[in-house]
């Protein structure tokens, strides 16, 4: 459908939550249309004018964002449906959705809300900490240069360092629930970025044994949703799969060799 | 989809589940794919034989392999049991979501589910009726029976008085559950490949998808020439006196074993006959 004439109204029914542990309830507004919106410029105009549709006085909408350009990945909503950043949510493409030419604004469901749009995504935080996502450098002398990088590695290490935490992944997942403890596609991935990397591999055990308890690998269902929605296109499947090796190669060799010694 | 859901759920103390729960799930994998999966091929494969080859023979044969007792406990029943237990308390920890994300991965994955508890539920129906002879309050009246007491052919018509029976629910009954199986094996076939490492890349997991529809449509197409004869297979009338005999538990009339259905046996086949 044509883009709407410039003196329609696009409607927003948002989903709102005043608090932690609080009801959720819905409210809709109206935002003139202009070209060129996307969801955040339209929340930014409702902040402005906090009126419902229905003429009540509201408060402002509260959300996440800081970079505003898909970069940081705090702004990730769910919109008409499908999890994704609003910052990046461009009006004239999702009326295009909705021929109906309403907005429906949701927070994650994966995540706690801290209000209205506004979600903590500290578990995933949590699952680098479990993973030990990081190339471990710290100490009092000099470790000299780096081990050199193969281009090949380079290359399916640079599309796994794309990732920005911002939850896609893991609000699409069947797998992965508000309370239960599947560490998710996201921490599956960086758990093999680190493994690939010739310093952080020295963690690699580490790692894959926290990937073989409760929540983790084998957790995942092989739905596949994690790499569709996935807004930096990074091979989910594939980390799913190079970890789900890492893991029964090491499972066999813990099982011949034993426990790491202390 | 309230905030009070604790984000960062009290992990329990390590239990001998959890402690083992890598391998578990491998396990779990591991059970469906050998001897749940290979079982299955060569049952659909037997049926088969129903429309193309020696029915009889191939089941006189299984039923005469040494031990099969420990075979069927130890092969079939643990690991169904091991399988269908953890796959539903898996099942009951996912949270199927293929209406708002419609994938046709998504898809695949919740009809995993969906055809697991199917298939479940079929086996142990298949199984408690035709292996353990429940009648279920003689719901499911269909007695399975290989031969007759002198060993009269009586395995192709057994399976068509099951089938036929109460006609089409316990046609419709195995039209699902033996599709329900074909599905969750091969399915489960091409992401267990995924889950233990082998298929690395989304090229190579297509590649390993391709066979594992080949396997699926080819144990489709023997289940649907097992299931294309045993519905049509027409039942003498002695056939079903018999069978109804021996389920009423009462002895045939005597006759030379070679009158009764005009189907000689060889001597060394009659004397196995079941009581
Ligand atoms: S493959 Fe499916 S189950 Fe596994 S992490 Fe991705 S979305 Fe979740
Ligand atoms: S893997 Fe993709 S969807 Fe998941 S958190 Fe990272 S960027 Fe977001
Ligand atoms: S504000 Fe950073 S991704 Fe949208």
């Amino acid at each position: 459908m044509t883009a709407p004439a410039n003196t329609k109204n696009i409607r927003f029914k948002i989903k709102r939550q005043d608090g932690p542990g609080k009801a959720s309830y819905w409210q809709t507004f109206d935002v003139p249309y202009k070209p060129n919106l996307n969801v955040i410029s339209c929340l930014q105009y409702i902040a402005e004018h906090p009126v419902t549709v229905a003429g009540e006085k509201s408060t402002p909408v509260v959300w996440d964002c800081n970079c505003l350009e898909e970069v940081c990945g705090a702004c990730t909503m769910v919109i008409n449906g499908k999890v994704r950043q609003s910052c990046s949510a461009l009006l004239d493409e999702l009326l295009k959705e909705t021929p109906g030419g309403m907005v429906t604004l949701e927070p994650m469901t994966k995540f706690p809300v801290v209000r209205d749009l506004w979600v903590d995504r500290s578990r995933m935080f949590n699952a680098l900490k479990t993973i030990q996502a990081w190339v471990p450098i710290d100490g009092t002398h000099d470790l000299g240069e780096g081990p050199k990088e193969s281009a090949e590695n380079q290359d399916v290490r640079y599309s796994l360092s794309r990732c920005m935490t911002c939850g896609c992944c893991l609000e699409a997942c069947p797998q992965f629930l508000l309370g239960n403890q599947f560490i998710g596609a996201q921490a599956i991935s960086q758990a093999r970025y680190f493994n690939l990397h010739g310093t952080g591999k020295v963690l690699a055990d580490q790692r894959l044994d926290a990937m073989m308890g409760p929540g983790g690998i084998t957790d995942c269902g092989n739905a596949q949703n994690c790499v569709k929605v996935c807004p930096k296109e990074i091979p989910l499947t594939e980390s799913i799969a190079a970890i789900g090796r890492q893991a029964t190669v090491h499972a066999v060799k813990r099982f011949f060799n034993g426990p790491p010694r202390k | 989809m309230s905030a009070d859901a604790s984000p960062n759920a009290q992990a329990p103390q390590p239990s001998l589940l959890a402690q083992n729960h890598f391998l578990l799930r491998r396990l779990h994998s591991l059970s469906g794919i050998v001897p749940i999966g290979v079982f299955l091929i060569f049952h659909l494969f037997t049926n088969f034989q129903m429309l193309v080859g020696n029915f009889q023979h191939e089941v006189e044969f299984i039923h005469n392999m040494p031990a099969l007792i420990y075979i069927e406990i130890l092969g079939l029943w643990l690991p169904i049991g091991f399988h269908a237990v953890l796959g539903i308390a898996y099942t009951l920890g996912s949270n199927p979501n293929s209406i708002q994300y419609p994938y046709m991965d998504n898809w695949r994955y919740t009809l995993q589910r969906v055809t697991g508890i199917l298939a479940f539920l079929f086996i142990f129906v298949h199984g408690a009726k035709l292996r353990w002879g429940f009648t279920f309050g003689g719901y499911l009246d269909t007695p399975f029976y290989l031969h007759g007491p002198h060993g009269e052919p009586l395995a192709t018509a057994s399976t068509a008085i099951a089938l036929q029976h109460a006609f089409p629910w316990v046609l419709v009954g195995y039209v699902v559950g033996v599709y329900a199986c074909v599905y969750h094996w091969a399915n489960g076939l091409w992401t267990a490949a995924i889950s233990w490492g082998l298929t690395l890349s989304v090229a190579a997991q297509r590649r390993w998808g391709v066979f594992c529809v080949g396997l699926g449509l080819a144990l489709a197409v023997f289940s649907a020439g097992a299931i294309y004869k045993a519905a049509t297979y027409p039942v003498a009338d002695q056939q079903r006196e018999m069978i109804r005999l021996m389920e009423a538990g009462r002895t045939l009339p005597a006759a030379p074993h070679d009158k009764v259905l005009e189907l000689p046996l060889p001597a060394e086949e009659a004397h196995e006959a079941a009581p």
